[in-house]
């Protein structure tokens, strides 16, 4: 049940994506920034984390950079209004550039840096009840930052079931001139939500480059684009977003596996998720028109 | 041509902040900035080089202008132009005993077919059950490229290389080139063709005519009697089979064979050509021009002095950011009526 675990880990960087992004997509935006705020979030907390050699400082920092450039991107689509999906695609090159422009200056290298000194995220052993079965897996063994995703994950759904702000947020996603009558400012929630994506995507990108304790060039590899399909996939609920990121994480573990183990080739089960999400939508459109009929 | 001024300014304000980056970046700035602005001019190679990036960008530029006309949006460019690409590749490795000529246009054919397959799959499914096409033609297209990848690095491998690529395709396949010793070749007309037929299209012909009228408004086109669920396929399809004849290009001008990954980002490069084009086929063609300028002279500057290529996307982030920033454009709207 090593697949399990492994998967548990690998899904953390989409859960923790799709939990902004799921504050973005039910204000009524479809944030395809998620990527490139991930992608500077990851870079910033690795280098920041060895720079200070604190994990808090590299996190906070990470975390704060990815906030700043959503703040960016928030300007630009909602006070300038530019065509959020063009906006969140230059956000997403801002990234790339940023990132190895940076890396160019400040480590000489555009390539993998390694930190090998760095403090390592730590880890929740408890080795007696990893033995557990299945739950053991599940819940112990991980670094820290999986159990905060879980910690947000519920804060999430209570902030947007349970609060005035996820109401006024709900509202401004289906039915905006309620929120507009009211004489509220539907711009100003959806930038508190491309702002909790910033947020959501710094630890996201913590995740993966603290998890190695080095950068890769473009680590984030699509994890934002996945991100977005999780959304799609978990039908825009909480509940639904932890399950489709576990189907992710849990195919990303099996196609590790099998590039030894199995017959079937890994880009195969790594391209099944998104056949699930495009399946998973036909099936949801047929519904949705039955019902509608 | 309103816009025309307002572009002018964005595309200034981008090459602006590109001076300020090599200021704050690089230590010999002066040099940095003659290369990035000069580079592509400074010799043949370059100059065939810039023309040569700018092809794959008008086909995949016209692809998504098509779409936006129409306005269905196609965000899967990126594995329609791979697929054309791949597909290319197969044909030509499968065809031993065709005459070039015969050969190549079926190879074109079949590039192009894929992308149109791919893309037309997203259009087919927003017509019978109406699934939403941005999200469905990116998934298509995300699962495509790892199949794809998968099909350059498994069956078509070429056991003797080293690369992370498919056996060279014949000789006879292989477009000439125009503009030695860059890699320049035939199909840089193609482009140019291909972007006339488009324009001539949509502007003169009764079908492109109704894909506009039902992309600038359905209801009023399904009032009209136009059949709107066919401009929800029809532009697809053409919008796949552009990105796929362009990753065909690809394969039979410059690289006579398919490698992993190969066309990566020229799908949404495609994306912000269209947007500076403002969907305009004719318009592609600097558009994408412009493009591959940028990306020579940085190629250009990092050559000969002491910044980074990834520059580039600094400087492309900021064109996206300001082309598409439509409050800018009001301001300069409202301020060139003030004084009348």
């Amino acid at each position: 049940m090593n697949l399990v675990h492994n998967a548990v880990g690998i899904m953390t960087p989409f859960l923790l994506a799709a939990i902004g992004g799921l504050f973005t997509q039910i204000a009524g935006m479809l944030n395809i920034a998620l990527e490139g705020l991930m992608l500077i979030g990851a870079f910033v907390a690795v280098a920041s984390t060895a720079a200070t050699g604190s994990l808090f400082f590299g996190i906070a920092a990470g975390v704060s950079v990815s906030v700043i450039v959503a703040y960016l991107f928030g300007t630009v689509s909602l006070k300038l209004r530019a065509n959020i999906f063009v906006s969140g695609l230059a956000t997403n090159l801002l990234a790339t550039g940023l990132t190895a422009v940076l890396s160019f200056r400040f480590f000489a290298n555009k390539g993998v840096i390694r930190f090998p000194g760095i403090p390592r995220l730590p880890v929740l052993s408890a080795q007696a009840l990893r033995r557990i079965p299945i739950a053991g897996d599940i819940f112990f063994g991980h670094h820290i930052l999986v159990y905060v995703s879980w910690f947000l994950l519920a804060a999430a759904a209570v902030v947007i079931y349970r609060t005035p702000f996820g109401l006024r947020l709900r509202a401004t996603g289906h039915q905006r001139s309620t929120i507009v009558s009211l004489g509220l400012k539907p711009e100003r929630y959806q930038m508190q939500a491309i702002l909790i994506s910033g947020f959501t995507c710094g630890l996201a990108g913590s995740a993966l480059t603290l998890n190695l304790s080095a950068y890769v060039p473009n680590i984030t590899a699509g994890r934002g684009w996945i991100a977005l399909v999780v959304i799609y996939l978990g039908n825009k609920t909480p509940l639904g977003i932890l399950v489709a990121s576990f189907v992710f994480g849990f195919a990303e573990a099996l196609s590790n596996y099998a590039q030894g183990a199995l017959e079937i080739p890994a880009e195969f089960i790594l391209a099944f998720p998104y056949l699930i999400t495009v399946t998973a939508m036909v099936i949801y459109s047929i519904w949705r028109r039955r019902r509608a009929a | 041509m309103a816009g025309m001024s307002g572009l002018a300014i964005t595309l200034g304000a981008s090459l602006v902040i590109a001076i300020v980056l090599f200021l704050l970046l690089s230590r010999d700035p002066r040099t940095t900035i003659f290369y990035f602005f000069a580079g592509p001019f400074t010799n043949k190679l370059s100059v065939g080089t810039m023309l040569n990036a700018a092809i794959p960008l008008i086909f995949t530029g016209l692809g998504i202008s098509v779409a936006f006309k129409a306005a269905v949006f196609n965000i899967g460019g990126e594995g329609q132009i791979y697929a054309g690409a791949v597909a290319t590749t197969a044909v030509c490795l499968a065809l031993p005993h065709v005459p070039g000529v015969l050969g190549g246009l079926i190879a074109v054919v079949a590039g192009a077919a894929a992308g149109a397959l791919l893309a037309g799959l997203s259009g087919l499914l927003k017509m019978k059950w109406d699934t939403d096409v941005l999200i469905s033609t990116f998934l298509v297209s995300g699962a495509a490229i790892l199949i794809i990848n998968y099909i350059i690095t498994g069956p078509l491998d070429d056991p003797e290389s080293s690369l992370l690529a498919t056996r060279k395709i014949a000789e006879r396949f292989r477009l000439p080139f125009i503009f030695r010793p860059s890699k320049l070749d035939v199909s840089v007309f193609f482009a140019l063709i291909a972007a006339v037929l488009i324009h001539l299209f949509l502007r003169y012909t009764h079908r492109g005519y109704e894909l506009r009228m039902t992309g600038a408004n359905p209801e009023f086109a399904r009032y009209g009697g136009i059949n709107v669920s066919m401009y929800l396929v029809m532009p697809l399809m053409l919008s796949g089979a552009l990105h796929g004849a362009g990753g065909a290009f690809l394969v039979a001008g410059t690289h006579h064979m398919a490698l992993k990954g190969f066309t990566s980002g020229m799908g949404w490069n495609g994306i912000a050509v269209a947007l500076i084009a403002k969907n305009h086929p004719l318009a592609v063609v600097p558009a994408a021009l412009f493009f591959a300028y940028l990306s020579t002279g940085a190629d250009a500057a990092m050559l000969r002095s002491d910044v980074t290529y990834e520059i580039v996307a600094i400087i492309q982030a900021s064109i996206f950011y300001l082309v598409t920033a439509q409050a800018l454009y009001g301001f300069v709207r409202s301020r060139r009526r003030v004084p009348k």
